[in-house]
């Protein structure tokens, strides 16, 4: 049986490679995430390694809890006094303090922009220079900065700006921007790609002025006298370590670094292969249909094979069989084409400017065993119906004559169908509404998701007809009998169709969730910051993220025409309401918050904010609901460093989409004194009554880019715009994954064209022998590609939408109101139709080829 | 109906016959293996009658009939229909040709599966991008016998009555010669009859050329005349009456 499998295979080469095709993309796609979590996590870990090399003990501040990767640093160092005490301790043969510190420069161009990609980028580390064995650079021309005039540069990005040692350099800091000489260009350990961030070294004390740390240094490394193990070493010095500091070793220091951003970039791998699993999903309607259509045209070989004695369970093994090669060909073929998914996300990343750091693809055994059995498994188990279906064939049927009849979907399919939509929307339903966090809602959004597209496509056989009808009726206005016969062909097998464009269904649906999802996340940012913020600028760093030095609140409130700067800072502490929660504190002016924002009050008005004490604090309304807590209560917090802070509620306000405050808000004196919260996330600017708008907001540009480049001002347009692209530019990422499952679903429609094409030999042969003409047969078969298509694409624009609609319903506690992008849903429909059409081309090619004499031929 | 006096081509046997083919000739294969089907067969098949080419498997009577209805290329030789040089046409210009002065009857009657029975009959000239002339369509339909079947579709009839739907669908476009390929293989010989006689009454009401090639003396008798193929030549070529006519012609060979 195995050998009559190997043969069938052979003799469909072409269906088998179209099968195999769709299979390989969504193994790829699984292997190339693998493949690259495991290049991404090496890399980091010698990246690290390297740093550290010559580190036995590091000293460095203390937080009182892992404040996680995406939480902006509250800036707590180290007191420069702390190197004597530690150089004092036995087994320590040489301590160096060090400045490193991702959050406070920005190295500009001539242009007075940050280096690297517009809107934002990679982080740019400032360090200070360390003495041997802790120093990781090694000069490869020129030498390190010896005044405060000096920076070095590591090679890596003094290649990409065309550096030269001996140019000038500008750098912006914590007090404006200043210029350097390049001394030198350093390689960072042995030349790993850092991922595209950037190092600008100093010397220590200028590394402490640029990022706002005078008298105070971010850590401590130590050298171990010999014969002092550096596990022994680390807990010497922790006795004698304040309360804000610990001691770690250098490989422990270096694991842990590496852990945490590995920990970050998992969200990526999660992502990634959410994407894969959508592809492999679509890929295995595309088996089932083929295997489908195969097993029925294949009827009267199944019938003979009986009746020469072939038991049911053998005709089940030469199906299966076929399906176990296929996917075990297709699996290994897509774990090779996973280097190139890789190329393609290292590419797109490098794209927007974050180049993903390697040192050499890293070939797991993950990367390997997993895509294999997820690409024969999803085979398999998509051959299961079909080959069942096989085993049904009797003898009797070899004997007759038209052996491909079209089934009806049975009573028991539907309510099969019908059970499983229903499950799916309940799924769903549960994953919206019913969990707490994403990672919970994610596997039963899946599971929902998987059930949902499965009964509707198993329902979908009866949405053809009148789809059919829907789309076919114009082309056969304008195109005439062609369009009628397109149409027909769509409806002989209904069921097939709705297979066929089921698999385009999931990836269309995607899209349109996918976009009404971020156009209503657009809307609602828009419109929170129409409600929300009554001044004229909102000052932020140009990448959009990173936070702002104080200085700039201070210097642009002495701009002339600029009435009041309030400056938004905020720090991560753990709130004890019951349960211990991490959350960001909002530090806010309460002298000057309410003449440039308008507050949503829920239990206060604005005085309670301009009168707001030092231990007060002022809830969330949202998220006060959530946590039980109201205004009277007393809150406690912890900060980074372990200090308690009991604040009082004295007030509630909502902010939707949490643009001021997300949990709690203190006064912003609070948030710098206790919290140690450095820097700003934003300023917000109100101009004085009367002032000349343009040549105030002109001012203040001109003071942010002499003195500030790595801030800019915007009005509110430009800053929801600026929120609008960057949901854009996520959402176009988005498109690019979800393209592949497009791409496969269109083998899905290629393949079913050239199966029943080849069905319809006869009749077309004979079509051309009535005076069809090639262009005709073309004609035809690309619209019922169309047609195919268009049903996929309408069918999955509603199911789309309507995921959508329950999901912004879900999160509307979040602040999220529904904005339905109906152009763009327009345009997502077309490219469907463009793409259908375009699946269409080849086997219409093909059915154009079939001459008249095969419509003469006896079988 | 091709009654336009297309000029003859300069020295070719075409006469004034709808239908002609001089020293055709088809090879198959090369070398030693090389199988002449046909071997420089001339003929003319005269306006309005119904001729039937007969002979054993493998005398060659269906590549003759590929070969005059455009299907396949000669090796040598020319053939005509309607004062239009058949051998010499493009896949444009046979499609021309298959609109205007071409019907076919297949042996597998071959429906579109899909479309009803009047939509058949009409397809050709649908698929020319001509408006269908109603009238004509009724007294078809009404000729076959189908005036209470006309929207069913093929799987709704029997096996006679979708030939019967195939010979108005040939007829349709009024062609200059029909080709009917063992028009009776696949039916019985109630069903066969009344096919035959169909096809028989198309000549003589409609004035149509028919070409019809069969093995079976029983269904050459209903030809005015009989050319009888053997080994790729014309072995015999007679008017016929009747059935022991046509046996008493293929025994004496």
């Amino acid at each position: 049986m195995f050998a009559l499998a190997l043969r069938g295979l052979a003799s469909r080469k072409l269906r088998a490679a179209l099968t195999a095709l769709a299979i390989m993309l969504g193994v790829a796609m699984v292997a190339g995430t693998f493949m690259l979590k495991g290049s991404v996590d090496k890399a980091f870990d010698d990246i690290f390694a390297e740093a550290n090399a010559g580190i036995d003990v590091t000293v460095q501040p203390k937080s009182a809890f892992d404040t996680g990767f995406d939480l902006p640093e509250s800036g707590a160092a180290l007191h420069e006094s702390l190197v004597r005490k530690v150089e004092s301790v036995d087994g320590v043969e040489k301590a160096a303090p060090a400045i490193n510190d991702s959050t406070s420069i920005a190295i500009l161009d001539e242009n007075g922009d940050r280096i690297g990609p517009p809107g934002g980028g990679p982080p740019q580390i400032a360090g200070s220079v360390e003495p041997e064995p802790f120093n990781p650079f090694t000069w490869v021309e020129g030498s390190a900065p010896a005044t405060d005039s000096e920076v070095g540069i590591d090679s890596i990005t003094a290649d990409e700006e065309d550096y030269q040692v001996g140019q000038k350099i500008t750098i912006s800091g914590a007090r404006g921007a200043k210029e350097y000489t390049l001394s030198g260009i350093g390689r960072f350990g042995s030349g790993i790609p850092l991922g595209g961030a950037s190092f600008a070294l100093f010397t220590l004390p200028e590394a402490q002025a640029i990022t706002g740390k005078v008298g105070e240094v971010d850590n401590i490394d130590v050298e171990a006298s010999s014969g002092v193990s550096p596990d022994e070493l680390s807990t010497r010095i922790n006795a004698i370590l304040p309360q804000n500091a610990e001691a770690k070793t250098g490989a422990e220091d270096a694991a842990q670094q590496s852990a945490d951003i590995k920990d970050g970039f998992s969200f990526l791998t999660t992502f990634l292969l959410v994407f894969a699993g959508i592809s492999v999903f679509v890929g295995a309607f595309l088996i089932f249909n083929t295997f489908s259509i195969t097993v029925a045209q294949r009827t009267r070989e199944f019938g003979m094979l009986r009746t020469l004695g072939a038991s049911s369970r053998q005709v089940l093994a030469t199906v299966f069989s076929e399906a176990l090669m296929l996917g075990i060909i297709a699996s290994a073929l897509g774990i090779v084409a996973g280097l190139g998914f890789v190329a393609l996300v290292t590419g797109a990343f490098k794209a927007i400017g974050f180049e993903l750091p390697q040192s050499g693809v890293v070939i797991t055994a993950d990367s390997i065993i997993v895509p294999l059995i997820v690409g024969i498994v999803a085979t398999l188990g998509s051959a299961i119906v079909p080959a069942l279906r096989a085993t049904r064939v009797t003898p009797l049927e070899a004997l007759r004559e038209d052996a491909q009849g079209t089934e009806k979907p049975s009573r028991r399919r539907v309510w099969i169908a019908r059970a499983l939509v229903l499950v799916g929307i309940l799924a769903i339903a549960a994953g919206l509404f019913a969990t707490s966090s994403f990672g919970s809602a994610l596997p039963l959004l899946g599971l929902g998701l998987i059930l949902l597209f499965v009964g509707i496509a198993m329902l979908a056989g009866t949405l053809v007809t009148p789809l059919a009808s829907f789309v076919g009726r114009p082309i056969e206005k304008l195109r005439g009998v062609t369009g009628r016969l397109a149409r027909e062909n769509t409806l002989r097998n209904p069921s097939r169709t709705a297979t066929t464009s089921a698999a385009l269904m999931i990836g269309v649906a995607l899209v349109v969730f996918a976009a009404v999802f971020a156009a209503s996340a657009t809307k609602s940012v828009g419109d929170a910051l129409d409600e929300t913020f009554a001044g004229d600028l909102i000052i932020a760093n140009t990448d959009g993220f990173s936070p702002i030095s104080p200085d700039i609140a201070r210097q642009v409130g002495d701009v002339e025409g600029v009435e009041t700067v309030s400056q938004l800072s905020g720090a991560p502490a753990e709130v004890e309401t019951g349960t211990t929660e991490q959350s960001l504190i909002a530090g806010l002016d309460p002298a000057t918050i309410t003449k440039v924002a308008t507050l949503d009050w829920v239990d206060g008005d604005n005085a309670t904010m301009t009168g707001l004490g030092p231990d007060e604090a002022i809830v969330e309304s949202q998220w006060a609901d959530d946590h039980g807590v109201s205004v009277g209560d007393t809150v406690t917090l912890r900060t980074t460093t372990g200090e308690e802070v009991p604040v009082h509620v004295v007030g509630s306000l909502r902010d939707r989409v949490q643009l001021l405050v997300t949990s709690l808000a203190l006064p912003l004196d609070t948030i710098r004194t206790r919290f140690d919260a450095r820097q700003d996330f934003a300023d917000l600017v109100g101009f004085t009554p009367g002032a000349d708008a343009a040549a105030t907001g002109d001012r203040v540009d001109k003071l942010l880019a002499d003195r500030f480049p790595q801030a800019e001002a915007r009005d509110q347009q430009q800053f929801k715009q600026e929120q609008e692209d960057g949901i854009n530019q996520l959402l176009a990422l988005i498109y690019v994954l979800l393209a592949l499952s497009v791409i496969v679903s269109l083998f899905g429609v290629v393949n079913t064209l050239v199966l029943t094409i080849y069905e319809r030999t006869r009749e077309i042969g004979m079509l051309r022998a009535i005076g069809a003409s090639k262009s005709q047969i073309r004609r035809m078969v690309r619209y019922e590609s169309l047609i195919t298509a268009m049903i996929g694409a309408l069918i999955g624009a509603v199911v789309g939408l309507g995921i959508a609609i329950a999901a912004v319903e879900a999160l509307k506690s979040e602040g999220l109101v529904l904005a339905v992008p109906i152009a763009g849903i327009i345009v997502v429909l077309i490219v469907a139709g463009i793409a259908g059409v375009l699946a269409g081309i080849w086997p219409a090619r093909r059915a154009s080829k079939i001459e008249v004499m095969e419509a003469l031929q006896y079988e | 109906m091709a009654d336009e006096d297309v000029a003859s081509p300069d020295g070719a046997a075409t006469g004034d016959g709808a239908v002609a083919c001089r020293d055709l000739s088809r090879r198959f294969g090369e070398g030693g293996a090389a199988v002449d089907a046909l071997r420089g067969v001339t003929l003319e098949f005269p306006k309005g009658h119904l001729t039937a080419i007969v002979g054993p498997s493998g005398s060659g009577k269906s590549t003759l009939m590929h070969l005059r209805a455009g299907l396949d290329k000669p090796t040598a030789g020319q053939a005509w229909i309607d004062g239009v040089e058949v051998t010499g046409l493009d896949d444009k210009g046979l499609t021309e040709l298959r609109r205007g002065k071409l019907g076919f009857i297949f042996q597998f009657f071959n429906l579109v599966p899909v479309l009803d029975a009047a939509e058949n009959v009409e397809l050709p000239v649908r698929i020319a991008g001509k408006d269908v002339d109603p009238a004509w369509r009724d007294r078809l339909i009404e000729a076959i016998g189908l005036t209470d079947r006309a929207t069913h579709r093929p799987s709704e009839l029997s096996g006679g009555q979708q030939q019967r739907v195939a010979i108005a669908r040939a007829l349709i476009s009024r062609p200059a010669v029909i080709f009917a390929d063992e028009p009776t293989g696949n039916l019985d010989s109630k069903s066969g009859g009344e096919v035959l006689g169909l096809l028989r009454r198309s000549v003589d009401e409609f004035g149509q050329t028919v070409i019809m090639v069969t093995h079976d003396p029983k269904v050459a008798a209903y030809a005015d005349r009989v050319i009888v193929l053997a080994d790729g030549e014309v072995a015999a070529d007679r008017e016929v009456s009747g059935e022991d006519d046509v046996i008493a012609l293929m025994r004496d060979l």
